[in-house]
């Protein structure tokens, strides 16, 4: 009975979203929008390259072999740079962490890429080592401009492949950080763009006055559960929406629309990465839903509501503010805070999971809370929609709300 | 069988420090129609709601089918809420088979059961409606339709009949009669005291939160003074130990029968008395006098509400 009800309200509570005009109008315009984001990034890529100037002056060790002879030892010496005995020396050095970076220099650089290999400093720092590895390319062959293909090479236009090292295996790099990545980037889109919904689940209720038809229908528990999978199932909708136009336009116009070289198959789908970042997932948006949902189970409108949202909101993306700290120092104090706090829990766990800094223990730890912590949510959400919801007009007190359904719980067992 | 559908018994309901139902108790039987009655405020809404596990009560035990009512315990309920409402943004059909089958009926019965109910009402046209679409009284209608789907046992409508032209009243009356007819319990509020006497088996009044009459309508009639006589006629009313005058104009004057003495003693000392007579009916007192006796005359109750109009009236 009780499992058949949950499929009903499922499927009542989805298709009632989903066959709605408000709905697709919402969810179309966000490819839309982010096409012209996209474009506008496109056309300001140029700016760019003052990061990397910055980048360039970050010192650190170096050492090179340079098969092409345009490299004098006056110019490496100029960005601190050694030579290396041999390009397996050069690797070695980094593996062991003698030197940062190695940089091997090809005999015709105009052709063939220079290879930079360096310590594993996270993705907005790793590419220091191209940077780097260029400007001192550029400067080598400055003195010899002439030929048109060196001046090339001066403009800056050295093909560099870069391998960074964690210790002594190669780490993955941006190919390995972009697939858990993928998990922040739906649990973002999944709130953002549910959040309203969400609150006004349960409030639709009450401003409708159907809770009390409701309530002695079926189980309240039944009826929020319902809700928090129906929308779960509407954000998977919206998300595939979102996601077409990207792996359409990824897969069978990649050339015609000249996207830079991406291959899918360079990725490092990670399964431990991945699985985590699928719990944490899962896990944040149980937790966010069952608390907007009890924020509307107390609230008499959704204006009201609103206000308890945005620092709902706030609280989940306050590690966005933060997030190179999150990132280059993972056991500072604050992103310890950040990530065991429940609100802030997902998005820093995320983070951190992506970029490789989650240790399997934290890992652990994080989706238990987030899971107890959605649990305790939902039953705290279906006591206030349940004792609650009746009051139509009048905020609820939490406290009558818990006291009456403990109340309850003591009540029912003494009944035969 | 002899077990009560509804049991309640020394309920008690505080809202904050204000106790808005004391000491009730009540039983609704297998099959009958319970009238609910009560003046407004007097705590009929609160005792169905905390019947029906919405309210949580003070003090009590309030049964149906012997325990606390609980959604999941699969008995059939159809509840008419006072505080009306459906999806708003919903078909009316949609939203329909969305509660038959929350109610236990499969997808096709339950849109085959709506289209009918939706005919009967006269809303044929509107099962592609939005709800929000519908004339307040049409969305009465279905929503009548939706607490009487799957058959109920029990029937819990609180004043159903409001907001209805006199024509659907009839019709509402007459679904209601029917599902009594099928063999379901009725527990019905309602202002309408000739519904109630059309339809109850049995009534409770309740004033200031407890029972004033309980019982059938003979008894509760006979409670307040039971049979009435009316009579035409010219020369004073002697006083008597077997009636009371409860209304007297030129020719024209109501008894009420204080005790069992028979119709017809009293029309033997009214002319004794040397009365003439033109006209003489016994009749039950209407509910509708009770109700007026038992809320609009002597209110005495030492509500504050007299006190603090007259100090602002004096200010
Ligand atoms: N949630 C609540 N909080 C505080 N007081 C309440 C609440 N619900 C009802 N009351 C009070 O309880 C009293 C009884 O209300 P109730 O709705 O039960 O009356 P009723 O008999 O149904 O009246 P009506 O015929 O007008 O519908 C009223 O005085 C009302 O103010
Ligand atoms: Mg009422």
């Amino acid at each position: 009975m009780a499992q058949h009800n949950l499929g009903t309200v499922i499927s009542f509570e989805f298709v009632r979203t989903v066959t709605k005009l408000r709905f697709w109008i919402g969810t179309l315009s966000v490819p839309v929008i982010m096409a012209v984001v996209f474009g506008m990034i496109f056309l300001s890529n140029t700016s760019t390259s003052t990061a990397a100037e910055a980048q360039k002056n970050a010192q650190f060790s170096i050492s090179y072999t340079d098969a092409s002879g345009l490299i004098t030892p006056a110019d490496a010496a100029a960005f601190g740079a050694v030579p290396a005995a041999s390009s397996d020396a050069g690797i070695q050095d980094v593996r062991s962490g003698a030197v940062e970076a190695y940089f091997e220099f090809p005999a015709h650089p105009e052709s063939a890429a220079v290879k930079v290999y360096g310590a594993d400093r996270g993705l907005f720092e790793n590419g220091k080592y191209a940077a780097v590895a260029q400007a001192m390319l550029a400067r080598a062959v400055a003195v010899r401009i002439g030929s048109p293909q060196l001046s090339g090479l001066a403009a800056g236009s050295a093909q560099v492949e870069t391998v960074t090292y964690q210790g002594s295996e190669v780490a993955g790099g941006m190919n390995s950080v972009i697939p858990p990545m993928a998990f922040l980037v739906v649990f973002y889109g999944l709130v953002v763009l549910l959040a309203g919904q969400m609150l006004n689940s349960t409030l639709e209720e009450k401003e409708n006055r159907v809770t009390e038809m409701i309530l002695t229908t079926l189980k309240p528990t039944t009826l929020i559960t319902g809700k928090v999978l129906a929308l779960f199932m509407v954000g998977l909708v919206q998300v595939a929406v979102f996601a077409s136009p990207i792996l359409i336009g990824g897969l069978f116009y990649r050339d015609a629309l000249s996207i830079p070289a991406f291959e899918f198959s360079q990725l490092v789908f990670d399964p431990l990465r991945m699985t985590v970042g699928f719990l944490i997932l899962v896990g944040g948006f149980a937790l966010f839903t069952t608390t907007l949902v009890a924020i509307g189970a107390v609230m008499p409108t959704a204006k009201e509501a609103g206000n308890f949202m945005g620092v709902m909101i706030a609280l989940i993306f306050i590690p966005f503010y933060s997030v190179s700290l999150v990132i280059s120092e993972p056991h500072s104090p604050i992103v310890q805070v950040f990530t065991y706090f429940p609100f802030s829990a997902p998005v820093t766990a995320l983070l951190r999971n992506a970029f490789g800094s989650l240790g399997v223990l934290e890992a652990a730890m994080v989706i238990a809370i987030l899971y107890v912590g959605a649990a305790v949510m939902l039953r705290l959400a279906v006591r206030l929609f349940q004792y609650g919801s009746i009051s139509y007009t009048s905020k609820v007190s939490i406290r009558t709300a818990l006291k009456a359904g403990s109340r309850h719980a003591v009540a029912g067992p003494a009944e035969k | 069988m002899d077990e009560p559908v509804v049991h309640i018994s020394g309920f008690r309901m505080d809202f904050a420090d204000t106790t808005v139902v004391r000491d009730l108790s009540f039983d609704v039987r297998a099959g009958e129609t319970f009238g609910f009655l009560g003046s407004n405020g007097s705590g009929k809404t609160t005792t169905i709601r905390a019947l029906l596990g919405l309210y949580e009560p003070t003090a009590g035990v309030l049964h149906i089918n012997g325990r606390p009512f609980k959604p999941e315990h699969g008995s059939r309920l159809g509840y008419l809420p006072e505080e009306r409402g459906l999806y708003k943004k919903e078909k009316v059909m949609d939203v329909m088979t969305y509660f038959g089958r929350l109610k236990g009926m499969d997808r096709h019965s339950a849109r085959q059961w709506s289209l009918a109910y939706l005919d009967r009402v006269d809303l044929s046209g509107k099962a592609a409606t939005q709800v929000d679409k519908l004339s307040s009284g049409e969305q009465q209608k279905v929503q009548l339709g939706v607490t009487i789907m799957n058959r109920p046992e029990l029937l819990i409508l609180d004043e159903p009949t409001k907001g209805f032209d006199p024509v659907n009243r009839r019709l509402l009356m007459d679904i209601i009669a029917e599902q009594k007819n099928d063999g379901a319990t009725v527990v019905m509020v309602t202002h309408q005291m000739e519904e109630v006497e059309r339809l109850c088996d049995r009534i409770i009044l309740l004033k200031d939160g407890t029972s004033e009459a309980y019982g059938t309508i003979d008894e509760v009639q006979n409670k307040y003074g039971g049979r009435v006589v009316r009579i035409r006629h010219t020369g004073p009313i002697p006083p008597s130990p077997h009636y009371e005058v409860t209304l007297e104009e030129t020719n024209y004057a109501e008894l009420s029968i204080t005790d069992d003495t028979d119709e017809a003693a009293i029309l033997r000392e009214l002319m004794d008395a040397g009365m003439v007579i033109r006209s003489f009916t016994t009749t039950k007192i209407s509910m509708e006098d009770i109700f007026i006796r038992v809320y609009g005359e002597h209110n005495e109750s030492p509500s504050p509400a007299p006190g603090r109009l007259a100090a602002t009236r004096g200010a």
